[in-house]
């Protein structure tokens, strides 16, 4: 098993939901970076906001807490720490592993 | 599994508790509708404010679960909308918003939001909130149909106390009409009406003749026969006794036509009668007939009594005069006060009719114009 922050437990009933999940945060991130590219601060503030609710609502807090960043860093339209908070994403999603209960 | 399958059309699901569940991210809606379709309740989704709007107009959710940040309308939008319609201002809705954003609140309580649910959504929360406003719904509901039912049981009530009295028509009435329309008022009031009194000829043999259980029998035949002629044109009896019947028109309730109702009753009575004397001649050799007596004028009518009896009834000289003259009918014949006879004279054959002169009844210092109308052929008489 992985360490501790990559490890996450979803209810066992989600589980045929988790694959349709991942894949719309991969669609996040890129949509993120476009946004970025385009300094669309509101949407940048939108997405943060979405991951922010749907994140931790499956059990993944940590995408919460990076949406929430998103969603600050957007509000402050400080670029460098959005993409700071997207490659943290991506790494996250490229580490994470479920485990269903 | 696909939980954005909508709508859940199948019978059971027409029976459940529906939640529209709205909200532009999909992994949301289908979070949402996972965890309410495990509690058994019947979702359908919408991603945007007017397809939400849309779909509460044409099959009405028992509970709308509401993302406040959508496209296009926002779900304070949505909110302000069903509420301030009266079709759908009682659906419960059940506002999503950021844990933090308390802001989204207040404005979500002034457009009329019932409760609130906080993203990241958790599961238990989400699970209470529902059943809560579940339960409220389900009391709502009961309170109702227990409102309707008691509502229908006491216009049961009513109409069943009122029917041996009055038509049918007239009981469901005074049973619509509830308690403002109550025409049965304890205070007694003078009012014109015409009233009607039937009586059986050969009501003497028969008694002497038969048996009482005999005797009961038939005069509930008679009686039936009767009733329902009274009936047949809205009627109302107030009195029994022996074997006369009273029946007053234009009482409780106004009949414009109230001396054409009484006419046809007559005609209808002595009608309905004859095949029921019939049979009595050949069973019995009885020969009997209806008499019958009627007049217009103004009398009171009220309920007349103590406070441990009463009884709603007419009082006053037509109800006197049309029971004399009543006595004085043969059978099938119908006496008629000259003020009376004016009103249906366009009604009656001329060749039916014959003038009686001025008539002074027992007990009355002054005579009246009787005119007498026989209702039926002379040779049943």
């Amino acid at each position: 098993m992985a360490d501790n922050i990559h490890t996450v437990t979803v209810a066992k009933d989600l589980a045929d939901l988790i694959p349709v999940f991942f894949r719309n945060r991969q669609k996040e991130i890129e949509t993120l970076r476009s946004a970025l590219a385009a300094a669309d601060f509101e949407q940048l503030r939108q997405l943060g906001h979405r991951m922010k609710g749907v994140g931790n609502s499956y059990g993944f807090a940590k995408v919460s807490e990076i949406g929430k960043r998103v969603e600050d860093n957007a509000r402050s339209a400080d670029k460098a720490g959005i993409d700071a908070c997207i490659g943290e994403y991506a790494e996250y999603l490229s580490k994470v592993q479920v485990v269903y209960e | 599994m696909n939980d954005r399958a909508v709508p859940d059309s199948t019978p059971e699901a027409q029976a459940l508790y529906r939640v529209l569940v709205v909200d532009d991210d999909p992994d949301m809606v289908s979070f949402l509708a996972r965890l309410l379709r495990r509690e058994g309740l019947a979702v359908e989704t919408a991603s945007d404010g007017e397809s939400a709007l849309m779909q509460v107009m044409t099959a009405p959710p028992d509970l709308v679960l509401l993302d406040v940040m959508l496209p296009g309308s926002s779900g304070f939008d949505v909110c302000r909308k069903l509420k301030g319609d009266e079709t759908t201002a009682l659906i419960p809705i059940v506002l999503v918003t950021a844990l933090e954003d308390s802001e989204s609140r207040v404005r979500g309580i002034e457009a009329g939001a019932d409760d609130f649910l906080s993203k990241p959504v958790k599961r238990e929360e989400l699970i209470a909130r529902v059943k809560t406003l579940r339960r409220l719904h389900d009391t709502r509901k009961e309170l109702e149909s227990r409102r309707l039912a008691a509502e229908v049981q006491r216009k049961e009530a009513i109409r069943k106390a009122f029917s041996r009295y009055i038509s049918p028509r007239l009981a469901d009435r005074i049973a619509d009409a509830g308690e403002q329309g109550d025409p049965f008022q304890g205070r007694a009031q003078r009012t014109s009406l015409v009233a009607l009194f039937a009586d059986l000829r050969g009501f003497t043999r028969l008694t002497e003749q038969n048996e009482v259980g005999a005797v009961v029998a038939m005069l509930n035949e008679y009686f039936a026969v009767l009733t329902e002629a009274a009936y047949q044109h809205d009627g109302t009896i107030f009195n029994m006794a022996g074997d006369s019947l009273l029946v007053g028109f234009n009482v409780p309730f106004p009949q414009p036509d109230a001396a054409e109702r009484a006419w046809r009753t007559a005609l209808e009575m002595v009608a309905r009668f004859e095949p029921v004397a019939a049979a009595w001649r050949e069973r019995h050799g009885l020969a009997v007939g209806v008499g019958i007596g009627m007049c217009a004028g103004e009398a009171i009518i009220g309920n007349v009594g103590s406070a441990h009896y009463a009884s709603y009834t007419i009082i006053g000289n037509p109800v006197n005069t049309a029971a004399r003259l009543m006595q004085m009918a043969a059978a099938g014949e119908v006496l008629v006060c000259g003020p009376l006879y004016e009103r249906i004279r366009h009604l009656v054959p001329a060749a039916r009719v014959a003038t009686r002169g001025d008539v002074t009844l027992r007990g009355k210092s002054e005579s009246i114009p009787v005119f007498a109308v026989k209702a039926a052929a002379p040779e049943h008489a």
